[in-house]
């Protein structure tokens, strides 16, 4: 029993690598530019369809494939922030929302006429045979995933705290007025940082594609990982990793107890529940107004 | 009468004329199509006041008309109410739920509210799945014919006008509304909640009653809806129903009637103008919307608004908000 539950933990941990990955695409874009992109999914879809064309259509080396589609998948964001959503930067949040939901079905459908919706096989990096450590029984794929993701959240916390770059832009979330008075160029940023969030997108695309499947409605990850922003307490970058995992974990963990509809159910209501006790999510600050 | 009142009253005329007359010109498609707008704008006025005017994001409207149809459904079905009793007993059933789920969002703005009327939204779905027993579950239900005092609804003509009527009635009630005490609590709240509490509005009470009523007219429209297409599918009442929802209002134009309206129009009768094109229609519907959005940052209604001054200087110049912190 205690072995079941162990490794549907670190099975769940590998999901939730993901989703906080994607969570923290999420995040990274709101700090800087006070923006919700609900394409943030799409940025995982496409870049799984990128690999897949690189990797089956063209043959090229894992590793290669890897890098290029990172850096698609960047290209997207930048182009996706400056066609869609800067020359609306100035109106009602709502109205941005939509033009992000209108690029993600505009992605979904060009996904689909392309390669149709038909689950497509991706091979992946990683093996996915067993591998036993003590009590723990795990592949050598969810250990591939959670390292990977690891690192990238390593070297995404370094470059915030110690390149100037990474200082520009904590200090365009904190104030973008200020930003541009210190000689920072909040535009430049506002671009590199979609740049981020859709990099890592696309290297979630990547791990997970393989894990679970390839189609044009992968997309729908993002509303996992928005549900993983909101746990943390969204605008917190901690709380989108620590929310991401938690709500892998947990999915897997109720997929043992529950039926597969169940699965799918319960991590809402349990968000649900937390937001009634912390209604700014575990990490959120409470916002404030001033009258 | 000035300018702008003389041409309105012209274009309500026109416009009204067109409506009344189009079942007995159009096809039986076109007719169904306009009977589904009039669904669709019930929602997005319910979606409208909540969303719109008291500013409480939801996603689980979804929820409130699948509530709403299966309910009608249901007592049509096991216990054979009668059509209009059905459609009222539904429309109140959804209006408490709703009055429900507005207990435990009181806390919630914002995104957090967004993400847990979606979570709301995909859990009413799962329970029609789970609930086999009086749902029929993944099979769908069907739904006998509505009739009132042995008039039977039984063709789309008829159903267009049925819903024509009710569409009309709950418009209305939705003007006097807004235009009430209770409208001035909702756009206070919007503005501002402390200001709002400040100046004697009781949050919680204002809030609540905007959940309730927004699921009234939108379990209405789920109920309609049941009777008007006849048959159920669980799949249909997923998150991106909800998301379309709010699409129709913000498209339209938050805060305004007449966005309910045009949104509704423009976001039902695209697809069927795209049908043609196959499998580029998502494609090229999706562009349309970010176009729209790109052109009218404040939807139809704030374009309409903007260029009737402009151009013909009638109504006043809108105000274009500043968001804070740019």
């Amino acid at each position: 029993m205690v072995e079941i539950l162990a490794s549907q933990v670190v099975s769940g941990l590998a999901t939730g690598c993901v989703y906080a990955l994607v969570a923290l695409g999420f995040v990274l874009i709101f700090k800087a530019t006070d923006v919700v992109n609900f394409a943030q999914g799409e940025f995982v879809m496409a870049s799984g369809f990128i690999s897949y064309t690189l990797l089956i259509w063209y043959g090229l080396p894992y590793w290669l494939v890897f890098f290029v589609t990172i850096l698609l998948s960047g290209v997207m964001g930048v182009v996706l922030e400056r066609v869609v959503v800067r020359p609306i930067m100035s109106a009602p949040i709502f109205s941005i929302v939509i033009a992000t939901i209108g690029a993600s079905t505009v992605m979904r459908s060009a996904a689909g006429i392309v390669y149709g919706y038909d689950v497509l096989p991706l091979p992946t990096i990683f093996s996915k045979d067993p591998i036993r450590l003590g009590i723990l029984n795990f592949t050598i794929m969810d250990v591939g995933v959670i390292g990977c993701s690891l690192a990238i959240m390593l070297a995404l916390y370094l470059f915030f705290k110690w390149t100037k770059t990474g200082m520009a832009m904590r200090a365009t979330a904190q104030s973008q007025t200020a930003a541009q008075l210190m000689g920072v160029s909040v535009k430049q940023i506002f671009s590199l940082t979609w740049a981020i969030s859709a990099g890592i997108g696309g290297i979630a695309g990547v791990l997970i594609a393989p894990i679970i499947y390839l189609d044009p409605n992968l997309g729908i990850i993002g509303v996992k990982a928005f549900a993983g922003a909101i746990l943390g307490g969204f605008g917190s970058i901690p709380g989108a990793i620590v929310g991401g995992m938690l709500l892998g974990v947990l999915e897997n963990l109720s997929g043992y107890f529950f039926n597969a509809g169940i699965k799918q159910v319960s991590t809402y209501i349990l968000l649900i529940l937390v937001l009634i006790v912390r209604p700014s999510g575990l990490f959120g600050a409470v916002a404030m107004k001033k009258v | 009468m000035n300018k702008g009142d003389s041409l309105k009253t012209l274009l309500l005329v026109v416009i009204g004329g067109a409506v009344l007359a189009l079942p007995n010109v159009a096809d039986n498609y076109v007719i169904y199509i306009g009977a589904r707008l009039f669904v669709y704008i019930l929602v997005a006025l319910g979606l409208n006041l909540l969303t719109g005017y008291a500013g409480q994001v939801s996603l689980g409207h979804a929820a409130f008309f699948a509530i709403g149809a299966y309910t009608a459904a249901v007592l049509a079905e096991s216990l054979q109410w009668p059509f209009a009793l059905c459609v009222v007993a539904a429309a109140v059933f959804t209006a408490v739920v709703g009055y429900l789920l507005g207990l435990p969002c009181l806390r919630l703005s914002g995104l957090y509210l967004a993400m847990a009327t979606l979570g709301f939204t995909l859990i009413v779905q799962e329970m029609l799945l789970q609930l086999s027993v009086i749902t029929h579950g993944s099979e769908g239900m069907s739904v006998p014919t509505a009739s009132i005092l042995g008039f039977t609804f039984d063709s789309d003509y008829r159903k267009y006008y049925l819903l024509l009527g009710v569409t009309i009635v709950m418009l209305l009630l939705a003007r006097n509304l807004v235009r009430g005490r209770t409208g001035r609590a909702f756009l206070a709240i919007r503005e501002n909640e402390r200001a709002a509490e400040a100046m004697g509005v009781n949050l919680a009470q204002y809030k609540t009653i905007a959940f309730a009523i927004s699921a009234l007219y939108t379990g209405l429209a789920g109920a309609l809806s049941a009777f008007l297409v006849g048959f159920l599918d669980p799949q249909e009442f997923s998150f991106f129903l909800s998301i379309q929802f709010i699409t129709i209002i913000i498209l339209g134009g938050l805060a305004s009637l007449l966005g309910s309206v045009l949104g509704a129009g423009f976001l039902i009768i695209l697809p069927e103008l795209l049908a043609g094109l196959d499998v580029w229609q998502a494609l090229v519907y999706g562009v349309i919307m970010v176009l729209t959005i790109l052109f009218m940052p404040f939807g139809l209604s704030g374009a309409i608004r903007r260029y009737a001054y402009r151009w013909f200087g009638i109504g006043v110049e809108p105000i274009i908000p500043r968001r804070l912190g740019h």
